[in-house]
Parts: structure tokens; sequence; C-alpha cells
């Protein structure tokens, strides 16, 4: 039996343009597709476009022409060869041969790296993460003061804060004198002659503040009203933190982790000043090394590029996680 | 799922290939182009490296011609020194900078082959620099040195007869002397309890494992391959034999895994400080400790120790003046003050560093109180030219071999 439409189930005009317009704007209206918007749009990405072509492919392309480049006969400096149809692998696959091959002597500074940039980002996270909650959620008129005060390291240079580390962890420093607690014990040690707790300290203290600001603004953001929604339901702290905040904020980890792990795997500074000793030698000090050795340029080059695939990494994981977040907010 | 198909996924592909289109014909346009930037490459002829057994006397630059005589630096212009750090008196500079109206700015680099590598870069625009002799053959074979005019440097009559003519560079064409010094065995007797006299050799001292954690020895290849060489006992430090090489190479690996040192050019400022008591030193740096030392600490407690025979490792370093450079007159103004007894004195008085003047006699040095006592055999002797072992330029192949035997020591491998 053919249903019977009355007059009054009918929509009226402008009952039906309303919900038309509604069904637009839940439905996301789609961009104007004229050629002004399309050059619009182009033009807006133009200074991005340039910004990436000339800070970030037209050096990556200088590097890949040094690392396939050829060598000054006598003052052994880099001559780049800007065709790739001339590049000598040589060098590229000197580095490779000393990471994979039968004489790896680059491969413990890799492992090295990794390490420690691996416990320095852990040890910065369990810093930063608590740091950042209370600021963001329980320091209440003290936030101004707090955050004011995470910014302050900023406005001393990295080096000058590594610099004051040197003088405090001397044999006679201020940190022995202190451990040893007005002559009570009989402390020695030669913080500063190579050894890799110092350098994984130095990496935390450096970069610590890198990664509160980001983690303090991801839990700024989180809504208040959900972590009393699950309170309300019967969550306790704990399930509160685990299924709420921390998946709310995983984001924010994500970015502040790579905020500190990026800059940390091409520091060379720090074993420098904190260690000076081979055996704590990290990629950043075999591209330091290598640049300033007449005639490395190339491996330097060479690791480089290996800093750079290895970073592409975190970057894909921050990306992925980027845009599960977006997913959870639709 | 719903994301990743229909129109809007067939729209991001569909970009995707125009992308790729687009990078294609970039590729296409840009590699040609990019090959036609010429690529720079230098025809030297031979490489030419001059020993005290085979001295040479350098043509004149065509690049960089000699500087007219009588003309006078210009108030106000900049002189840029390119140098080790605390290498050169801040007090010489501010006279000089009094007396000329010139203003000086001074860079600094860590070691030679920074120096080499920045300033064979390209302009930097430096007047002078102060290398060894290790590294003259190539400055001057790449043009990058402005041959002297000596009627500028009137106190060239100051300098030990022995560098009247050196065999470096001929009739001075191009340098004049700055410093000397030797590379010996440093310590402090309140931290590292040495007794050389009980080690065959006394170099041995670095390998002994009672001072593991407690060492440095200096972030420069040759400085440190040499004293492995000598503890080797190889006196050629200049050896391009592979089998001496290779030996030092695992002397070298050894020290690093049974010492852990601390490679570094600092220990002027780290062995006062109380960092470690042992490093490899150059004797210049061994005079400056104690201006280095904590108020309390006595200076006696310092040592330098150099072969008593003389033959170690020997050298001195140069000023030259770089044709890139756009102050060559105040350049020639400067190297003359170098030469000036008052100016070296007081400059030897900042950097501990040795000027080869006739009024600087060794045993004065203690007299007046240039050095302590304990640090004489810091001093450097005219006579000690003559057995020294001097770390000269190599052939490039073995210079590669140095460089790669460092490589292997300073990653850690």
């Amino acid at each position: 039996m053919a249903e019977v439409e009355t007059e009054t189930d009918r929509p009226v005009p402008d009952e039906l343009e309303e919900s038309q317009a509604s069904r637009r704007r839940g439905a996301e209206p789609e961009p104007q597709k004229g050629v002004g918007s399309r050059w619009l749009w182009g033009g807006l990405a133009l200074p991005g476009i340039v910004w990436l072509c000339l800070l970030f492919i037209a050096p990556l392309y200088v590097v890949l022409a040094i690392i396939f480049g050829g060598i000054d006969p006598i003052l052994r400096q880099p001559v780049p060869v800007w065709n790739p149809l001339d590049w000598d692998f040589s060098q590229f696959n000197f580095v490779m041969g000393r990471i994979f091959g039968p004489d790896p002597y680059f491969r413990p500074a890799m492992i090295r790296t990794v390490a420690y940039v691996a416990s320095a980002s852990l040890i910065c996270l369990v810093i930063a993460y608590p740091v950042a909650y209370f600021t963001a959620r329980l320091a209440g008129r003290w936030k101004g003061l707090l955050l004011a005060a995470l910014i302050a390291p900023f406005w001393i240079s990295y080096m000058m804060r590594m610099l004051a580390w040197v003088n405090l962890l001397q044999t006679d420093g201020l940190v022995n004198k202190t451990l040893s607690a007005g002559g009570l014990f009989n402390v020695h040690y030669a913080w500063l002659q190579g050894h890799s707790t110092t350098v994984i300290l130095g990496l935390v203290y450096g970069y610590v503040p890198y990664m509160i600001l980001p983690l303090y603004a991801g839990l700024d953001r989180a809504p208040t009203a959900m972590l009393e929604a699950a309170r309300d339901l019967g969550a306790s702290r704990f399930q509160t933190f685990y299924r709420v905040t921390w998946p709310l904020t995983r984001t924010a980890v994500v970015v502040s982790l790579l905020v500190t792990t990026l800059p940390m795997l091409g520091d060379y500074f720090t074993v420098d000043l904190l260690s000076g000793s081979p055996s704590n030698s990290m990629i950043g000090n075999l591209i330091n090394n290598s640049v300033l050795t007449p005639g490395e340029t190339g491996q330097a080059g060479a690791f480089v590029l290996i800093v750079l695939v290895v970073s592409v990494i975190p970057m894909f994981i921050y990306l992925r996680s980027t845009r599960s977040g977006t997913d959870i907010a639709v | 799922m719903g994301a990743r198909t229909g129109p809007a996924h067939d729209r991001s592909r569909q970009l995707h290939r125009r992308t790729v289109l687009r990078g294609g014909l970039l590729a296409a346009v840009g590699v040609p182009l990019l090959s036609a930037c010429q690529t720079r490459t230098h025809d030297y002829g031979e490489l030419r490296i001059p020993t005290p057994e085979n001295p040479i006397r350098w043509p004149l630059s065509k690049k960089y011609p000699i500087i007219e005589s009588g003309l006078k630096p210009q108030p106000g212009s900049v002189l840029r020194i390119y140098n080790y750090a605390d290498y050169l008196s801040p007090k010489m500079m501010k006279d000089f900078e009094a007396q000329t109206g010139v203003d000086i700015h001074l860079s600094t680099f860590n070691d030679a082959d920074e120096a080499l590598t920045k300033i064979a870069s390209g302009n930097l625009g430096f007047d002078l620099y102060f290398p060894s002799y290790d590294s003259l053959g190539k400055l001057i074979q790449a043009e990058l040195l402005r041959p002297l005019n000596q009627d500028y440097l009137t106190n060239a009559k100051n300098l030990w007869h022995s560098f009247d003519n050196p065999w470096y560079d001929l009739g001075s064409r191009y340098t004049i002397p700055y410093t000397i010094y030797s590379t010996g065995i440093g310590w402090r007797t309140d931290l590292a309890d040495v007794n050389l006299s009980q080690y065959e050799n006394p170099f041995d001292v670095f390998w002994d494992t009672q001072y593991t954690d407690n060492m440095a020895i200096l972030d420069d290849w040759h400085t440190a391959i040499g004293m492995v060489l000598m503890r080797n006992g190889v006196n050629d430090l200049n050896t391009t034999n592979s089998k001496y090489l290779e030996e030092a190479r695992v002397a070298l690996l050894d020290l690093r895994k049974t010492m852990n040192p601390k490679v570094t050019i600092q220990m002027y400022t780290d062995m006062p400080s109380g960092q470690y008591g042992l490093a490899q030193f150059w004797s210049g740096d061994a005079i400056n400790m104690p201006y280095y030392l904590p108020k309390k600490t006595p200076v006696d407690i310092l040592r330098y120790w150099f072969p008593p025979d003389g033959v170690g490792e020997i050298d001195n370093d140069l000023v030259v003046c770089l044709g890139q450079g756009s102050n060559p007159v105040a350049a020639h103004y400067f190297m003359n003050q170098i030469l000036d007894v008052t100016s070296a004195g007081q400059n030897f008085g900042f950097t501990g560093y040795q000027p080869p003047l006739k009024q600087f006699t060794p045993s004065d040095l203690v007299k007046q109180g240039y050095v302590p006592e304990n640090l004489a055999t810091a001093v450097v002797q005219e006579s000690d030219f003559k057995t020294g072992l001097p770390l000269l330029q190599l052939p490039v192949t073995a210079e590669n071999e140095y460089h790669q035997i460092w490589q292997e020591f300073k990653s850690g491998g």
C-alpha cells in the first residue's frame, strides 16, 4: 500500500532550505574551485615553499654535492660536484663501510648516540611531565611565575649553561664538595673525565626546558570537563590519568620528544665540554671532527645524511600521532 | 576506511602524480642548470715540502703582490687576525690600536686543520694568520699568502740568527717566526705521583694504568701521533712507513681503551683547576699554567719534562699575511710590533710562549721571573732546534693515513 503524503508531512520551502543548509554545515562545504581561489591558495603557500626550498632543499642538495663531490689535491677541501651524473660515492661508501663493514669503528659512536639520546629523552620526560602537569593544573596563582621560571633557561645560552657545569663538576668543584658533606666523606670523583653519566645528565639539563614547554601547552589545553567526568563516573586518580589525561596529552609528549631528540642527535658540544674523551663520542662529534679535518668533509656530509634519515622516523611517528589525534577529535 | 576511499582519496592520488611529474620536470631543468655551475678545481703542480734537509725559497705570489714601501695604516680601518685562543696579548693589541688607530678584530680556532679549512673556504677576510710550518707549503702553493715587504719589518734584527734565513722559507719571503715551543709531559705532583725515570721510555707514563681517568693528550693529530711514534722508538715523526704507522695506531687505540684520556688543547686551564694530573703538554702552555692555578695552590706542584738530550718534538709558529685580507699595511705594522722587544715581552707574559728574540735568553727568562724555577725545563734553547724533531708537512697519502688513525681514535670505536 502506497503511503500518502499529507500536507503537514511535506516540508515547507523555508524548512527545506534550513535543513539543506544544516546538512551542508555538517558535511563541510566544498571549497570554491574558481581560478582566482586556486591562485589565492597557491599564493599563500608561496612563502612557505620558498622558505622550504631555500632552507631545506637547496642546503640538502649542497650537502649531497659535497658528499659525492671531490677533494682539492693540496688543501684537502671539498670540491662540490653539482651534476649527479659525475658524483663519486667513495666518501659515502667509506663511512658505510666503517659502520656496517668488517672494520666498523664508527658503529660504537652510532650505538652510543642512540643510547645517550634515548636515556636522556626518557629522563627528560620523567622530569618534565610532572613539572608541566603541576604548572598547568595545580599551580594556581603561581602559574605565571612558574612559567617565567620555565622560560628563564632560554635567556642563557646553551654553552654558558654547560660551562657552568664544568666549574661545578671539577674534581675540587662544588658538586664533590657537597657530596663530601664537609669532609665526612672523601669524594674526588672525576666527573669530567669521560663518563657517560655526566654526558647524559648534561644532555638532560640542556634539553629539559625544551620538553617542558610543549608538554605544558598540551596539558593546559586538555579539557577539565573530561577529567571531572572521569572522576564523576567513578574512575580513580590513576585511572583518570591513565585513561583520560595521558591519551589527551600523547601528541604533546610526541612533540616534546621530537623537539628534544632531534637536536640531541646532532649534539657534539655537550660531549666536548663535559667529557672530551673519545670514549663518549656521539655522531655529532664525528660530524664535527670530519668537518674540521681536511679531506673528510664528504664523510661529515654522509653522517649528516644518516642523521637526516634517522630523524625522519620520529617525524613519521609524530605525523601518525597527530593524524590519529585529529581522528579522535572528529 | 571511508577516509581512504572515494573521490577525496582519488584527488590526493592525482595530486601525488602531479607532484611527481612536477618534481621530474624540476629535476630535468634543474640538473643541467646545477651542472652548469662550475666546479672549482686547482692545478698546483707538484707539491713541494720544505724540510731542514730540503730548504725552499718560495716564488713570489702572482695573485697577491708585495705592498709598496712607505705606506701607513689607515686609522679607523679593521685588521682581522685569525689565531688560537689566548695566543695573543690583549694589551699588545690595545697598544697597537692606540698607536695606529686601527681596530683589531680577533677570531680564534681550535686547531690548524680547522683554521686551514676556514681560510681555504673563501673570503673570510683575515689579514693575519698564525700557522706552523707544516702547513706553510700548502698556504703558499694554494696562493693564499701575500709576500712580505721587509722594509716594514725593521724589528726582524732582534731575531735569533738561526731564524735569519729559515729552511721553511729561505729569505723570509712570507713569514716571520712568532713563538718557539717544545712538546713534552706535564704533571701536578699533588694529583699524579710521576717518576719518569722508572720507565724504559718516559712516554710509557701515558700507558701506565695508575693514571687511568687522570690524564689528557693534545687534540692535534700530528703532535699526538708523533708522541706515540717516539714511545714506539721511532724518531722520524713524519714517517710514511706503513708498519710504523700501524704500530702507532694500535698503541693509540690501546691508550684510549686502557687510559680513557681527555683529548683537548685546554690542559693549561684544566690541569691547574684539578681536572687531571698528567698530560701531554706544549711548553708554552706549561709556562702559562701558574697563571690559572687557584690562589692558594702553590706553583711548585707543577712539572714539565722534555727529553734532556733535546731529541723531542720541537717547533715554531709563524705569522703570515693572508691575501684575502683587506688591510695588508696594518698587517705588516702589526708583524713588526710582534718582533718588538717590549711587545714580545708583554705577549710572552700573557701566552707563556717564548719569542725567538736575542733579548730573551733562556737563563734570563727564569731570572726575570717569566718562568718559575720548577718549569725551567719548558724554556727552549736555540740549540734545541739542531737536535729537535720538527713536525713537517706530509705528502698527501701519508697525511690521509695519519688522519685516518686519528679519526679512528677520536671516534671511540
